[in-house]
């Protein structure tokens, strides 16, 4: 699943300086603006072409935030977003839309990420059809076959299927298009573990097939050192550490990402995994 | 209260059954012990029936689980020959629940305070004072600073981390004899989970409280248990110490639900899926299994 | 996988008989009774007959054959008038309930989408459009625009409008934040695009049920406004100017208030329960 590269691949996307930040309803005064949040605290990194890099960090480290204005489901406050050379931070929805055929993504929720009104063929093949790109019901089924689902699933609704299920529709669906870049978003958090082993390897095996550019984010760094080429590690909405997985793994440089692999428990009899000491929060 | 003669297990489950109206079984004959002070991880996957287990303990089943057979002794009282109200006692005296979502768990239109001293108060009969002590030495315990401030704080006031810590000491407080832990930890991050598992651990040691410990990471099994019931399908599938279940796996599933949980560690194997043959089997063995539970003429 | 709706079907039966089948069976015979009428009917709804005035129903003695619920005090037929009455009721309340839930639920969905300064101007409007006691501010309008179905029509779709908009921008605030709908942007969808395509879909079973219930109210209302003599001004029998002239023949003709009250109260409770048991009906299904 991993690949080492030896020239470095060309960025897909560049990022510099990407800060957001959000109005705090919650403690808004009576007169007066809400006060912000700052959720990215400027990141700047590259995302190599046809590789998979993994985005890590606990809750509130701003891992979704960042993906999300990768498929500009978000815009940035300020700082560059460079996808294929051209700036989509600051674009507007009539300019972004031709692009968006190459920027999809794959959600976390696998109930709410797939219309309970729709049946999976049309789920699948909507996209394809505003893009021009067929969107029959047997494309739909093409896709469908990609992903390990036979053709009889194209007339289901999404509540007949399971969560792994529903995941790999989810799956059809982003790589239907074609697109150059994917964004997971804690794609397998929800699911078995021997669901989350098999949507991982087809996914890694879709990757690999297709040159498709993947940025995974998760919590999970066990999962992240597995299907990753490259990890990008964030804590508070900083990079602490990022690099090829098997430096950043064997070699953490920040004390977060000491503390989170420490942290990991591992399918073993380890009794010094109890010793050292992580402050309460 | 029936007590029959003194058990040296704090929970026993004997031949354990629960069935929806039209006869489908989500327990099939489960049997295990739990020794004082004892931490028996209950591991599977989804639909496994490891929740139900503590659920039928604890007798909080949901409304459309219409039969239940077998027995369930908590420290020798068989729960399932009470009454209703005379077994709702028992378990509220000797039993409580750290639930898997802090969100929901805790009332939102109610002060902390309350929610700990409450329980503490009407069911064991403590006075309102020895309650409150209880409940700041506790929230102490459970490492939150400013326990006062807490104890007047809402739900939605406090962070995740908190709210789940403050589950478990309101769960610790009476020194219960058997805790049910469902899952408590799946929600978290794994810096707070890691925290969250050393609490319960020094928490247990400390009062002597045996933990039922529902989970589906094996990871986690490895870490906080001394024994462990591997589940599939409401069977039990191997029943053994931890140490053995992960230094000698006896059963195939129990091996592939160790190789398919993912490690950090670079020169490890990379995970595998449950082998789909493996299921296969294990759904072939459930369906003779249901098929012989016919047979006897139980239905 | 399979559905997990079938747990206890011998339960979800008995449920769905009561809001499901019944209320259909009594609906789809008033409505039987309002199309086919004069095909039905056993007599002429206005044919007054002093000879024939106060009998009593079939089941009790001195009754008249083909009088079946008896006469009123000018010797019209009470079923036939009651079935001609039905036309009325269903006329207006569909037409009525159908005007007002398109609105209020275009205005609920533009608000709960849209947010911004749309939702604030619909809100404030509702707010203050629910401000107006309702059935006063129906007789006010009719006195208005003069009597007459369509300014009862008028009337009630002017006003319950807000029902509809309240309800449905809270579902459609709910279902905007799903995930399907980030989906269809990032598939390419407009704006405008995804509001029909992807969240109407979900939110009709809330419409449906709110549009059963609309109809049960405006059943309602219409009798109010022919009990005070505010609706049509002709002949034609409607369940509430029956119910009026019914209160002075009560002590000697209790037939002629009971069974057209009867009639309104379980075409009424027919709606209200059909529209959550529609909803139940279709939508356990698809959670």
């Amino acid at each position: 699943m991993n690949q080492m590269t030896h020239p470095a691949p060309p960025a897909l996307f560049s990022i510099r300086d990407l800060r957001l930040s959000f109005a705090d309803r919650a403690h808004k005064p009576l007169f007066g603006p809400a006060p912000r949040v700052e959720v990215l605290k400027g990141l700047s990194l590259d995302i190599p072409e046809g590789r998979i890099t993994g985005i890590v960090g606990e809750s509130g480290s701003g891992k979704s935030t960042f993906g999300r204005i990768l498929v500009r489901l978000l815009a940035p406050e300020s700082g560059q977003v460079l996808f294929d050379g051209k700036d989509i931070g600051a674009l507007d929805e009539a300019a972004l839309r031709p692009l968006r055929r190459d920027l999809q993504m794959i959600f976390q929720d696998p109930m709410s990420s797939l219309n309970p009104r729709h049946r999976v063929w049309r789920i699948i093949a909507q996209p394809m059809k505003r893009y021009g790109r067929g969107g029959d019901r047997a494309a739909a089924i093409t896709a469908l076959e990609k992903v390990g689902l036979s053709g009889q699933f194209a007339d289901r609704y999404p509540h007949e299927l399971s969560g792994g299920q529903r995941q790999r529709v989810g799956i059809a669906r982003a790589i239907a298009l074609e697109p150059r870049f994917i964004l997971a978003d804690e794609i397998v958090s929800g699911l078995d573990v021997s669901s989350q082993a098999q949507v991982l390897s087809l996914l890694a095996d879709l990757a690999r097939d297709m040159g498709l550019t993947l940025a995974f984010i998760s919590h999970d760094l066990s999962v992240i050192r597995h299907l990753c080429d490259t990890v990008v590690v964030l804590h508070h909405g900083e990079i602490v550490d990022q690099g090829p997985v098997e430096d950043v793994f064997e070699h953490p440089r920040s004390a977060i990402t000491k503390s989170l692999l420490s942290a990991i428990p591992r399918p073993e009899m380890d009794e010094s995994w109890w010793d050292d000491m992580s402050e309460p929060a | 209260m029936t007590m029959t003669t003194a058990h040296a297990h704090t929970l026993d489950i004997i031949n354990l059954n629960i069935a929806l109206p039209r006869g489908q079984r989500l327990l099939r004959n489960v049997s295990l012990q739990l020794e004082p002070g004892e931490v028996r991880a209950l591991v599977g996957e989804s639909g496994a029936g490891k929740s139900m287990i503590g659920k039928a303990v604890l007798g909080i089943l949901p409304h459309r689980i219409k039969r239940t057979e077998g027995e369930i002794l908590l420290e020798g009282a068989h729960l399932n020959v009470m009454t209703p109200a005379t077994r709702r006692n028992t378990v509220a005296k000797m039993s409580a629940l750290i639930p898997q979502d802090p969100l929901t768990a805790l009332n939102p239109v109610r002060k902390i305070g309350p929610q700990i001293t409450d329980p503490l108060t009407r069911i064991h009969g403590w006075s309102h004072q020895r309650a409150l002590a209880r409940a700041r030495e506790l929230l102490d315990r459970v490492h939150i600073r400013a326990p006062d401030r807490v104890m007047h704080s809402y739900p939605h006031e406090l962070s995740g981390g908190m709210r789940q810590r403050i589950l478990i000491a309101a769960a610790f407080a009476p020194s219960p004899r058997l805790i049910v832990a469902d899952e408590p930890t799946t929600a978290l991050d794994v810096t707070v989970q890691k925290q969250i598992l050393r609490l319960i651990r020094e928490l247990q040691r400390e009062t002597g409280t045996a933990v039922l410990f529902v989970t589906h990471d094996m990871g986690v099994v490895a870490k906080i248990s001394q024994k462990v019931t591997v589940l599939f399908a409401g069977r039990v599938i191997e029943d053994a110490a931890t140490r053995t279940v992960f230094e000698n796996p006896a059963h195939p599933y129990t091996q592939a639900l160790i190789a398919a949980t993912p490690t950090p560690n670079v020169s490890a194997e990379p995970f595998q899926p449950v082998p789909a043959a493996l299921i296969t089997e294990l759904h072939r063995e459930t369906l003779a299994a249901d098929a012989l539970y016919a047979q006897r003429g139980r239905r | 996988m399979a559905d997990v709706s079938t747990n206890s079907p011998r339960l979800i039966l008995t449920d769905t008989n009561f809001r499901l089948w019944l209320p259909l069976f009594w609906i789809g015979l008033i409505a039987a009774a309002a199309l086919f009428a004069p095909l039905i009917a056993p007599q002429d709804p206005l044919a007054q007959d002093l000879m024939m005035e106060r009998l009593p129903p079939f089941f009790m003695e001195g009754s008249a054959p083909g009088y079946w619920l008896g006469t009123d005090s000018l010797g019209r037929d009470v079923l036939s008038r009651i079935i001609y009455g039905a036309r009325i009721a269903l006329f207006v309340s569909l037409i009525a309930a159908t005007t007002t839930g398109i609105f209020g639920s275009a205005l609920g969905l533009i608000a709960g989408y849209y947010g911004g300064w749309a939702d604030r101007v619909i809100s404030r409007l509702v707010d203050i459009w629910m401000a107006f006691p309702p059935v006063l501010f129906a007789v006010l309008l009719v006195a208005v625009m003069g009597t007459g179905l369509g300014s009862v029509i008028a009337a009630i779709a002017l006003i319950d409008w807000t029902r509809f908009a309240r309800v449905i921008r809270a579902e459609t605030m709910v279902q905007a934040r799903m995930d399907y709908v980030d989906s269809a942007r990032i598939g390419g969808a407009r704006r405008a695009a995804t509001l029909v395509s992807e969240i109407l879909p979900n939110v009709m079973p809330s419409i449906i049920a709110l549009l059963m219930l609309e109809m049960g109210i405006a059943v309602i209302v219409e009798a109010i406004l022919s009990f005070v003599n505010l609706s049509i001004s002709s002949d034609d029998p409607t369940w509430g100017s029956m119910i009026a002239e019914g209160r002075g023949a009560i002590h000697f003709a209790w037939w002629v208030l009971l069974f057209p009250l009867i009639a309104l109260f379980m075409t009424v409770l027919s709606f209200s329960t059909l529209g959550e048991g529609l909803k139940q009906h279709f939508d356990p299904v698809l959670k």
